[in-house]
């Protein structure tokens, strides 16, 4: 219990002046690569904070059981789809999981897909931003469960969406901590050195949601009844 | 030999935050090379000179677009070269644009080396502390890709045999990856969930009573429903030797950081180059982070020549 105690003022102080101080130090330090430090502090601090969300929130095992699982599967699309290059069903699980899970649900199985798969990709500066673009696509898609279930090219649509989406969020930030300011002409060339990739990316997305929406949609539903999570 | 890696893991990502974080937002270039040549020898002690080399080439083309690349996106600078398309090349971009690729190769570097030293185990650890749910979840999904990998092998091998699997094309390809892994899907989960119910079975997560209390021979009426501490597995021990790192590490953060901001660490490109100033605390700073960067290397190559003189004896 004093532990618990513990723990809990260790985090009530980081989150009220260790982290306000570092923020605030880093803005004054970094110069030009301010803006960038604000934005990497507040990603790692956005997705932190879900995490601290989700442990005081989710209670059924089960529902941790199958956020593991989907995120395993997603890891292990990773892998066997890498021949094919570009083609990884890492956000069509994720959205998947969050139309029948719920938002929360999917943010995690993004975010967690992106930290496990770099474990065997590589990790880098890019991994928080990862973390926070698929987390974020899952969360959406929760939102948006009733209309995406619904009709196929609100689907199409939100495979689109989150191709785009994805790559806006990683590059907006090479962007940002490149230059200190958002230079267009450079946003220009990292956005259409990585069209190929992009293009890809969004046909894959929507390939995979569009084949595995409805059987594993029904794997999912029939999961959730019978196991009443 | 991989002596570095014995350190505690909070030790290890305390160093691997704290030098990162300087290389990539720094803009001084002693920092910078400190940084860079600490880290490519770090990579090269840790994976052998040869890995080093034969990466050496990419590192070097994306150094080299990298560097010649930003002068065509930044035209800030006083001193231009020549004019491109009407627009001025100038010296102050082309520099910007060496200490960018330089800046770029060493988060690269170090980010190699963070995945061959933080290895699953200890980012288990990491997580274990801060959030036990989040770190469930990081083991099962830890566990189960290995096995599904298996599995997708034996799936794929069993349809090949049944000629489900011949096609060539990208498209078949596709569909047949798409098949088999669509049939994983319901296996895994419904694995999961056996999973599940066995740990509930084996009360994971339930509160347990705490055995009443007995106070000056009496019973205490009042007994809290408490959640028995979940303890974990882990070989790893906190000794002063990572106390010391934690600190060196935190020390030369901070004296960066306060350095940049207030005590003529920084330094600025544009629109004219600075100049390195050498001040009592400017060359602290580069003294301190100058040691954290190396150390690893010095402390890879001591255990190595430890151990060949340990060898040779025998």
């Amino acid at each position: 219990m004093r532990r618990e105690k513990v723990k809990k003022a260790l985090v009530c102080l980081a989150f009220s002046i260790l982290i306000p101080t570092l923020v605030t130090v880093g803005y004054l330090a970094f110069g030009e690569r301010r803006y960038a430090w604000i934005i990497l502090s507040a990603t790692v601090l956005f997705v932190a904070s879900f995490f601290l969300y989700f442990e005081k929130t989710e209670s059924k095992t089960g529902r941790l059981l199958v956020i593991a699982s989907m995120t395993a599967l997603s890891c292990v699309g990773r892998v066997v789809f890498a021949p094919i290059p570009g083609f990884k069903p890492v956000t069509a699980i994720t959205v998947i999981c969050a139309i029948y899970f719920g938002a929360e649900a999917g943010f995690m199985t993004g975010a967690m897909s992106a930290l496990i798969s770099n474990l065997y990709f590589g990790q880098g500066p890019w991994t928080p931003f990862q973390m926070f673009g698929w987390g974020i696509i899952g969360f959406f898609a929760g939102l948006l469960s009733e209309r995406l279930k619904k009709g196929k090219a609100f689907l199409l649509l939100y495979a689109l969406f989150s191709g785009v989406l994805y790559s806006l969020i990683m590059d907006v930030w090479t962007v940002l901590w490149a230059d200190g300011f958002f230079n267009l002409s450079r946003y220009a060339a990292a956005s259409l050195s990585a069209l190929p990739f992009t293009a890809v990316y969004v046909v894959s997305n929507a390939v995979f949601l569009l084949i595995g929406l409805k059987p594993v949609g029904k794997v999912l539903e029939r999961i959730k009844t019978k196991y009443n999570l | 030999m991989k002596a570095f890696k014995n350190f505690h893991p909070v030790s290890l990502a305390v160093y691997f935050l704290s030098v990162l974080t300087v290389l990539m937002f720094t803009k001084n270039p002693v920092l910078q090379a400190e940084a860079l040549v600490g880290a490519a020898l770090f990579l090269g002690a840790l994976q052998g000179v040869g890995t080093l080399l034969s990466d050496a080439p990419f590192y070097l083309a994306l150094f080299a677009m990298t560097a010649l690349t930003n002068p065509l996106f930044s035209h800030n600078g006083v001193t231009p070269l020549f004019f491109m398309n009407g627009n001025p090349v100038t010296l102050e971009a082309l520099l910007y644009g060496v200490s960018l690729a330089a800046t770029v190769i060493g988060a690269l570097i170090l980010c190699r080396c963070f995945c061959d030293v933080m290895t699953s185990d200890k980012i288990l650890y990491l997580a274990m502390a801060a959030s036990p749910k989040f770190s469930l979840v990081l083991s099962m999904a830890l566990r189960f890709i290995p096995m599904l990998v298996k599995r997708f092998h034996r799936v794929e091998r069993a349809q090949r045999t049944m000629g489900l699997y011949s096609g060539k094309s990208v498209s078949d390809r596709v569909k047949f990856h798409v098949r088999v892994f669509l049939s994983m899907i319901p296996w895994t989960l419904e694995n999961a969930m056996e999973t599940s119910a066995s740990m509930r079975a084996r009360g994971y997560g339930k509160y347990i009573k705490r055995a009443e209390k007995i106070k000056n021979g009496k019973n205490v009426k009042n007994v809290k429903c408490e959640k028995k501490k979940r303890t974990n597995f882990s070989l790893f021990k906190f000794t002063p030797r990572d106390a010391a790192l934690i600190f060196v590490c935190l020390l030369s953060f901070g004296i960066s950081l306060l350095g940049e901001a207030f005590f003529s660490v920084g330094f600025e490109y544009y629109p004219r180059l600075g100049a390195l100033r050498l001040t009592a605390w400017s060359a602290a700073v580069y003294a301190v982070f100058g040691a954290v960067t190396f150390m690893p290397f010095l402390i890879e190559v001591k255990e190595a020549l430890v151990w060949k003189y340990c060898v040779s004896k025998i």
